[in-house]
């Protein structure tokens, strides 16, 4: 069905904004809430959730080399277990890229354009993926090795430019209640790392297999290492209050002011976040795109790209009424929700194909 | 290389049976041995045909001949002072056989003997005299062609301040001795094929033997035979016929006029295609980044030529984004522009009437229009063009109080900066696309600009130019390729082929060339130090 091959570093390239992207936004602002200055450390607590996933889907990988986990979930549980598990993971996968692309809505609705209508700041953006999702993998793959470099580049600059108003006191003390706090702060962010289940289906399409599980947990570490960086910026930018701000990190990014010239560039900002962003939904609606073509079995998935668009719309519309129901669901139920799809129930499928390769191995 | 037979596959589907058309082919009609049926029947062909000249004479007196050929492509003169008074002298009639005599005492170096009436007007109308001769059934093609021919110019499209200046020229027997006294190698083939029912125009392939891919070489060759037109004018023709995405507004295939240029690609892999009656051969296949790229990148400084590629890459940006910038800032983010600057811009912005998204719309089709103006007005109006377009894009404007001053600024950057793109092509194509995203960014601000450089992207990512990804080296990613990319390497660093299209021979030169005075050629810092 897809012919495209990718290489493994643009595995890692896709994978690096698929939970970048959303996770600069959210995340630091539900850390602070419970790690309050240790928050820099819970990142590297949640990775450990993304290296299980990444460690999960290597193995499972590893078992069925050329298939997604549609088609060897069908083949661990049965066919009709099978095809139950890979429904729910078509519905996840719905209702996350619905949530991902009604959280860019409501971002960019809350901070630049309040009376624009959301439904078209989101069928415009889902219109732009449905076009590279439509151009295979290989496309998504390309535009991610454009513009992840660029995203990557940004944040550093702006976490340079942050240097002048950064108050290093702000991290002290570290550990006032223990270790605690900071694992706490990581529980909602590991549930973002848990999407690194996504290579799970774009694992089959690396040429260089071998590169594939080096570059897969590379990208663990480096949207570790980010979010850590992002964590550290707005901890020494903002302080105690960071909790407060919905997204802090642009709150952060307020605060530049350099040679009374380089300043409000929010809006500049946003536009590069939005490179994040659009690449983070088309990697989820190619994988929803893709498993849906396989788990209807039909022979081109170039057809369903739109339908299954519109879908997206609609139940990113669906998602939450508003933005504060759409926080409290992501700051709540993201870890049960999103841990037992893609860590959970992988690692039951996992158990499932070892049982069914048992005395197959050495 | 799969994804080449996909396409085979595609192409062999469409393969319905072409159109009957109404010119036939001149009839492979054999000539005969008797020389009034063989001229009747030329005449008929070239019935109102005032350039055909039929002059009938005697061999050395006694045996009928007639020499035709088409005034103005033959070199009358040679013809009047050698081939003539040879063929009419005492000892043509006596040598004993006429073939024998033709080929041993006429003056002329090429001879060809020809068959068919078909061939006879193919050798006509490549500028050859045909001789017919009494009692013969063959008829004998002399190559004493010589037309009215520019000469060797610099190239107007592509100047260089260091570097060759010769370019092309219309005649392709002149091109191909360009790029041969380049490539002195046996190794650089040069295949011709005819194109066109009508113009029979000579297109020919070239590469280097060893060094192109037979699959590029194959492709070109599949791409080339499906063309079927009753003429080609110009390289573009092929060009529109043989891309990889006819909708896209990126150009898929390099055009060029320097005969180094081409020489230096095809030492890199890639095809050329030359076409008789142009000066502008066609590269294949062509990434994004070789488009931005100038033949005298290579011969300035290595350090001068990197900086200079980036101050490109920098402008590439600005003659896409710049309008659409100014739009979206001023439309929609007023807060990033520093106050100073925003109460001057908002000052000079008073008195105009129209919002900013329409004062961009108008100033840049007026640009477009004043440069299409430019390129196409007889010469002796270019001098009022430019009065009238420093008028319409300058002060007179502001003053009138249609367009603001910043706006001017913004318009003439812009249309400075496409043209620091070296290939034309592709600086028109971000031209074009500068409009919709002054739309965008009139309608979504920067979000428009960043989902329109988006939709770009897709596309670019989406293109490719015979199976090279458009935008490689830099996605797909190599590494190994940035070194002619982000920076001009030295000579003595480009040792190997880029990969994509030197696959085959990759190595380039002896490694190692590094100039250092302290190995091999010391004697002159030896000398410095007694």
């Amino acid at each position: 069905m897809e012919k495209g091959k990718i290489s493994a570093l643009q595995l890692a390239m896709m994978m690096y904004p698929a939970i970048i992207a959303t996770a600069i936004l959210l995340v630091p602002a539900i850390t602070a809430h419970h790690a309050k200055q240790d928050m820099w450390l819970s990142p590297i607590w949640a990775a450990f959730t993304g290296a299980i996933t990444v460690w999960i889907a290597i193995r499972l990988h590893e078992y069925y080399p050329k298939q997604t986990a549609i088609e060897y979930s069908a083949q661990i549980a049965g066919k009709w277990f099978g095809n139950i598990i890979g429904f729910v993971f078509l519905f996840f996968y719905l209702h996350a890229s619905g949530i991902i692309v009604r959280e860019y809505g409501e971002f960019i609705i809350g901070n630049f354009f309040i009376r624009t209508p959301l439904l078209f700041i989101m069928g415009s953006m889902i219109l732009v993926c449905a076009f590279a999702v439509r151009g295979g993998v290989e496309v998504v793959a390309r535009l991610s090795e454009v513009a992840v470099p660029v995203v990557i580049v940004v944040i550093a600059l702006f976490v340079i430019m942050l240097i002048p108003d950064m108050e290093i006191k702000n991290m002290f003390p570290i550990f006032e209640h223990g270790i605690l706090p900071s694992l706490k702060g990581a529980i909602i962010p590991q549930s973002w790392f848990s999407e690194c289940f996504l290579i799970a289906f774009l694992l089959p399409y690396v040429a260089n297999q071998q590169d594939g599980k080096k570059y897969a947990l590379f990208s663990v570490v480096a949207i570790c290492l980010t979010l850590v960086m992002v964590n550290f910026t707005v901890l020494f930018v903002l302080g105690n209050i960071t909790a407060r701000f919905v997204y802090p990190v642009m709150s952060a990014v307020r605060y530049i002011s350099i040679a009374d010239f380089l300043e409000h560039l929010e809006a500049f900002v946003m536009a590069i976040w939005v490179a994040g962003a659009f690449l983070k939904i088309a990697v989820f609606y190619y994988v929803l795109v893709l498993s849906t073509a396989q788990w209807l079995r039909l022979t081109d998935y170039r057809l369903i790209v739109f339908p299954i668009g519109f879908l997206i719309l609609l139940f990113g519309n669906w998602a939450a009424p508003n933005v504060m129901e759409l926080s409290h669901f992501l700051g709540t139920s993201t870890p049960f929700y999103l841990n037992t799809v893609q860590t959970v129930i992988p690692l039951l499928l996992l158990l499932g194909a070892k049982w069914r390769h048992r005395g197959k191995k050495a | 290389m799969q994804f080449f037979k996909q396409r085979r596959k595609q192409t062999n589907k469409e393969n319905v049976p072409a159109m009957e058309r109404e010119h036939k082919q001149p009839e492979a009609v054999v000539l005969s041995a008797d020389i009034t049926q063989n001229i009747q029947t030329l005449q008929t062909i070239y019935e109102n045909c005032c350039d055909v000249v039929f002059r009938s004479f005697r061999i050395g007196g006694e045996v009928n001949a007639t020499i035709l050929y088409i005034d103005g492509l033959v070199n009358v003169e040679q013809l009047n002072i050698a081939v003539l008074p040879s063929l009419m002298t005492k000892q043509a009639a006596e040598a004993t056989t006429l073939a024998s005599f033709l080929k041993e005492s006429l003056p002329v170096s090429s001879l060809t003997t020809v068959q068919t009436v078909a061939e006879c007007i193919e050798q006509l109308s490549s500028g050859s005299c045909v001789l017919l001769i009494d009692k013969q059934p063959e008829a004998v093609a002399l190559s004493i062609a010589k037309w009215e021919k520019r000469s060797l110019e610099e190239p107007t499209g592509e100047g260089v301040i260091r570097g060759p200046r010769e370019g092309f020229t219309e005649s392709i027997s002149t091109n191909l001795s360009l790029l041969r006294r380049k490539l002195k190698s046996p190794k650089l083939k040069t295949k011709a094929k005819t194109f066109g029912t009508y113009t029979q125009t000579t297109v020919v392939v070239t590469y280097i033997d060893g060094l192109a891919s037979e699959t590029l070489l194959e492709e070109v060759e599949v791409r080339l035979s499906r063309i079927d037109v009753d003429g080609i004018f110009e390289t573009s023709y092929i060009e529109e016929l043989i891309e990889d995405n006819p909708y896209s507004l990126f150009p898929q295939v390099i055009n060029t006029e320097r005969p180094d240029v081409v020489a230096a690609n095809l030492l890199e892999g890639r095809v050329a295609i030359l076409q008789d009656g142009t000066p502008f051969a066609l590269i294949v296949p062509a990434s994004f980044y070789s488009l931005l790229q100038s033949s005298e990148d290579y011969y300035q400084r290595h350090a001068i030529s990197t900086m200079i590629r980036w101050l490109r890459y920098l402008f590439l940006l600005v003659s896409l984004l710049l309008p659409s910038l100014y739009v979206a800032v001023l439309t929609f983010h007023q807060e990033m522009v520093p106050t100073t600057l925003l109460l001057t811009m908002a000052a000079s912005r008073e008195l105009i009437p129209f919002p900013a998204l329409v004062e961009a719309l108008i100033m840049e089709i007026v640009f477009e229009a004043l440069r299409e103006a430019g390129v196409r007005l007889p010469k002796q109006a270019g001098a009022a063009v430019s009065i009238v377009g420093a008028l319409v894009i300058g002060q007179a404007a502001v003053q009138a109080g249609i367009v603001s001053a910043p706006m001017i600024m913004v318009v003439a950057l812009t249309g400075i900066a496409s043209f620091t793109i070296p290939r034309y092509a592709a600086g028109i194509a971000l031209r074009m696309l500068r409009f919709p995203m002054i739309l965008l960014a009139g309608s979504l601000g920067l979000l428009g600009v960043m989902l329109g450089l988006l939709l770009i992207l897709i596309h670019m990512a989406t293109l490719r130019s015979f199976g090279v990804p458009y935008l490689s080296p830099m996605a797909p990613m190599q590494w190994e390729e940035m070194k002619d990319v982000l920076v001009r390497v030295p000579l003595w660093k480009q040792n190997k082929r880029p990969r994509l299209t030197g696959t085959k021979n990759r190595t380039r030169q002896a490694p190692n060339q590094k100039p250092d005075p302290l190995e091999g050629d010391d004697q002159l810092s030896k000398g410095g130090q007694s």
